[in-house]
């Protein structure tokens, strides 16, 4: 007999000994219509400048050419999902890097960054522009006889601006969606009225001329062409460089892989009523009323006083009391200063975070990773990004076409590096899963040929070679900025090799906040769904029946508490055999890849236990869940697991009768239960 | 056979299987003689294998709950019916896990699929039904084995 004295008995609030819950803004997902408008923000934005600065370079017939690149967002929205179809944590490093390989995809996120560095230059002096178009506009309606200089006070406002989103950046306030969606209701009711309003210029005017379909080149948006007469005599080149003079009005796409992460269940459909609202809106919003102002503006006035606000002059322009021309230049200029401001925040935010995504894999060294003492973000990513901004404010002076022609080499670069490492995707990963296929394919033996990915491939191969030729600046400034960041890039590898072959070692880390709370009660006190399923999970590698409950989840209504049992070393007593605590950040971290590839928010909680059996009943109770749902042991197998919840469960009822429950195993193709 | 709603554990234990052990002894011993007690109309069982099984078993994954009771069985090939012993240790034994043993109710099941859901209630019962109390008024009546039987069955 042993002595009682020297024996614990636990009673059952025992086995649970310390409850964290985990946290992360990584589990927080945003319905289709948030995303889109995080991505229109960006991508809606050049509609303030791509008219005037494409009139600069060919003439009046840049409506068509406008309202031509934004037909072109269509299918390049279709690449863009698909590619999200293959990669959750996209972006154009992963997904290069999978296609085309490692070189080019630095190559490629050389150019992403060399387009984040000039969007927020060329947004923060848009706005700026069109604050002091705005400000001469009341100048004259009140007879003052002053005019702000343009370039100047533009450039202030894009180096404050600039310096206003580095110290956002730097705190670490995240980019809200909610403050993205309100500038976007804003933008679509001002587009509207403008709409309206155009329409009964129009209408009231009669007599509609259309722009000529035929670009006339300036000497300027020739580049190297100046000298190859032929180029402008071949009509489809010259609407080739036409349209490569507009296709910086597709900046801000990539945003669309960025943000595809943060989509709720389910994330493809979504995606695809995403990206269909951005089409529209973009189509509408930058090719319509670019369309409508060189309706109603005056030519000579596009070319001289509106080429820098050209929405501003169409609100200028229509028929309506000069004071309510005011009020609808106001309404432009604030949904201009809201949109650009925004696009100045994603370009620094989308820099850090491809530079970040970079630093990851350990191509970058330790350097550009450093995290800022107090508030945690990477700060010398954030401070290079913003330096080199600035100087491009400065260096441009204010002169938005400047920028403007060297903006479309990054854009188009990152498009060709982008969409053909997808359909090289098609046949180098034939058999990953797509559960979105870039429309018009040919079905060959296991190869699904894209015959429409191969057409955008072509397009925007032609685009980016016109626009070599003809954008000087462009590709010079490009090139050089390209080559740079290719060459930091590599010499930052070979340093780092060590070191990136560590993190690969290791694998993926999620950064995780752990709470300790004192009672299950507290920890669960965030469930809010009308039932709860709860999964207990262990070994990293095996989240099958995780992954599974996931997948045939389709009520939003069910919350899902993932739970790990941690064995205490310590605590002896009713301990089960052979359980070691595991690395529960690599558990986590995985948990939340597979959270974020279905979209779907999970409450992980890690309690402490010396049985995880009583531990997971107990929590079960607590969160009263429906279903308990747990992977196969290899030590105990199915039925062993099953035996021991059951006793767990039925010794901890205590008397008190629960809610039915059922305990399942899963593992591949094959499931037992056990309803209670 | 034992449905979820039954709480009676005669539908598979005989009284004659029931024991009350006063003197010391080890968790091993007592499972040994409890798989004898349960195997007595069953010649053709290998008792000695039923013993190893159940055994290294237990040292896998305890079955002694915190209330303490232990519930040591296995599922076995050649068995037709559920076949089942108890002991009552009013001097409790403590297991390799630090728990106590108060009760101990050891069962054979067979192994087919379709006994596994009884197999399941049957422990869900047995765990359910010998709560703290339960099992501290089963051990103070321990001296009179007619009171102990009234209050299993």
């Amino acid at each position: 007999m042993s002595d009682e004295s020297s024996v614990r008995q636990p009673s059952n609030a025992f086995r649970v000994k310390g409850i964290t819950v985990l946290t992360t803004a990584m589990l927080t997902f945003i319905p289709f219509w948030k995303a889109a408008a995080i991505v229109l923000c960006d991508f809606g934005s050049s509609a303030f400048y791509t008219g005037g600065i494409a009139m600069l370079a060919f003439g009046s017939a840049f409506p068509w050419y406008v309202l031509g690149i934004m037909l072109l967002s269509g299918p390049l929205l279709m690449m863009y999902i698909e590619a999200c179809s293959l990669f959750t944590r996209g972006g154009i490093f992963p997904v290069v890097n999978a296609g085309l390989g490692e070189t080019m995809a630095k190559a490629a996120t050389a150019s992403v960054l060399f387009d984040f560095m000039l969007t927020g230059p060329i947004s923060g002096i848009s706005a700026g522009q069109y604050i002091v178009g705005f400000v001469n506009s009341l100048f004259e309606f009140f007879n003052i006889n002053f005019a702000l200089p343009n370039n100047i006070v533009a450039v202030i406002f894009a180096l404050a601006i600039t310096l206003y989103f580095w110290w956002q950046n730097i705190k670490g306030i995240e980019d809200s969606s909610d403050k993205s969606s309100k500038i976007i209701q804003f933008s679509i009711a001002a587009c509207l009225i403008l709409f309206i309003f155009a329409i009964i210029t129009l209408i009231q005017r009669g007599n509609i001329e259309l722009p000529p379909l035929k670009p006339q080149f300036s000497k300027a948006s020739l580049g190297f062409a100046e000298n190859m007469s032929f180029m402008t005599k071949i009509g489809y080149i010259g609407v080739l460089m036409a349209f490569g003079h507009s296709v910086l009005a597709l900046s801000g796409l990539e945003t669309l892989v960025q943000v595809y992460r943060e989509i709720e269940y389910p994330k493809i459909k979504n995606l695809q009523i995403a990206a269909l609202i951005i089409f529209i809106f973009a189509f509408v919003f930058t090719g319509g009323l670019t369309f409508l102002s060189s309706l109603i503006i005056p030519a000579d006035l596009i070319a001289t006083k509106y080429s820098e606000n050209l929405l501003s002059g169409l609100a200028m322009h229509v028929n309506a009391p000069h004071i309510i021309k005011l009020v609808l230049q106001a309404i432009v200029v604030i949904a201009g200063i809201l949109m650009l401001s925004g696009a100045v925040n994603t370009s620094i935010i989308g820099a850090n975070g491809i530079v970040n995504r970079m630093a990851e894999t350990g191509i970058l060294t330790d350097w550009f990773r450093k995290i800022h003492k107090k508030y945690g973000t990477t700060y010398h990513i954030i401070n290079t990004v913003c330096i080199a901004q600035i100087i491009v404010i400065i260096a441009s002076r204010g002169d938005i076409s400047l920028i403007g022609q060297a903006y479309a080499f990054g854009v188009l670069w990152s498009f060709v590096f982008e969409v053909l490492s997808i359909v090289v995707l098609r046949f180098k990963n034939r058999e990953q899963k797509r559960e979105f296929m870039m429309p018009f394919n040919i079905k060959y033996r296991h190869y699904y040929i894209p015959v429409g990915g191969f057409l955008v491939v072509v397009i925007v191969v032609l685009l980016a070679m016109i626009n070599l030729i003809t954008k000087k600046t462009a590709t010079i400034s490009g090139l050089s900025f390209a080559a740079v960041l290719f060459i930091i890039f590599h010499i930052s590898q070979r340093l780092n090799a060590k070191k990136a072959n560590d993190i690969f070692e290791e694998g993926h880390r999620e950064k995780l906040n752990r709470t300790n709370v004192d009672n299950l009660a507290a920890a669960l006190s965030g469930l809010t769904g009308e039932s709860r399923v709860l999964i207990a999970v262990r070994n990293p590698d095996n989240l099958y029946h995780f992954e599974t409950v996931l997948k045939n989840l389709s009520d939003e209504r069910t919350d899902v508490i993932v739970m790990y049992a941690k064995p205490i070393d310590n605590w002896s007593v009713g301990k089960t055999a052979g359980v070691k605590a595991i690395d529960d950040s690599e558990l986590f971290s995985n948990v939340i890849l597979i959270a974020e590839n279905y979209g779907h928010h999970v409450y992980p909680i890690m309690v402490n236990s010396n049985d995880p059996f009583y531990a997971i009943s107990q929590v079960a109770m607590e969160a009263k869940a429906k279903e308990i749902v747990m992977g196969v042991s290899a030590s105990y197998g199915a039925n062993d697991q099953l035996e021991r919840i059951v006793m767990a469960w039925n010794v901890l009822q205590n008397g008190k009768e629960q809610n039915p429950i059922v305990a399942k195993i899963l593992w591949e193709g094959r499931e037992v239960s056990y309803k209670f | 056979m034992l449905t979820q709603e039954e709480n009676n554990i005669s539908v598979v234990l005989n009284e004659k299987r029931i024991f009350i052990i006063n003197n010391n002894i080890s968790k091993t011993d007592l499972i040994a003689s409890l798989v004898n007690a349960a195997c007595d109309e069953q010649p053709s069982i290998d008792k000695e294998e039923i013993l190893s099984v159940v055994l290294k078993r237990e040292q896998g994954i305890s079955t002694t709950l915190d209330t303490g009771l232990s519930i040591p069985h296995a599922r076995i090939d050649d068995l037709n019916s559920f076949e089942a012993a108890a002991a009552v240790l009013p001097r409790a034994i403590t297991d390799e896990y630090g728990l106590q043993i108060k009760v101990m109710f050891f069962f054979l099941s067979p192994s087919g699929s379709v006994f596994f859901p009884q197999h399941l209630r049957l422990l869900a019962m047995l765990a359910k039904k010998f709560s703290v109390s339960f099992i501290n008024e089963l051990v103070l009546c321990a001296d009179k084995k007619e009171i102990v039987r009234k209050i299993l069955f």
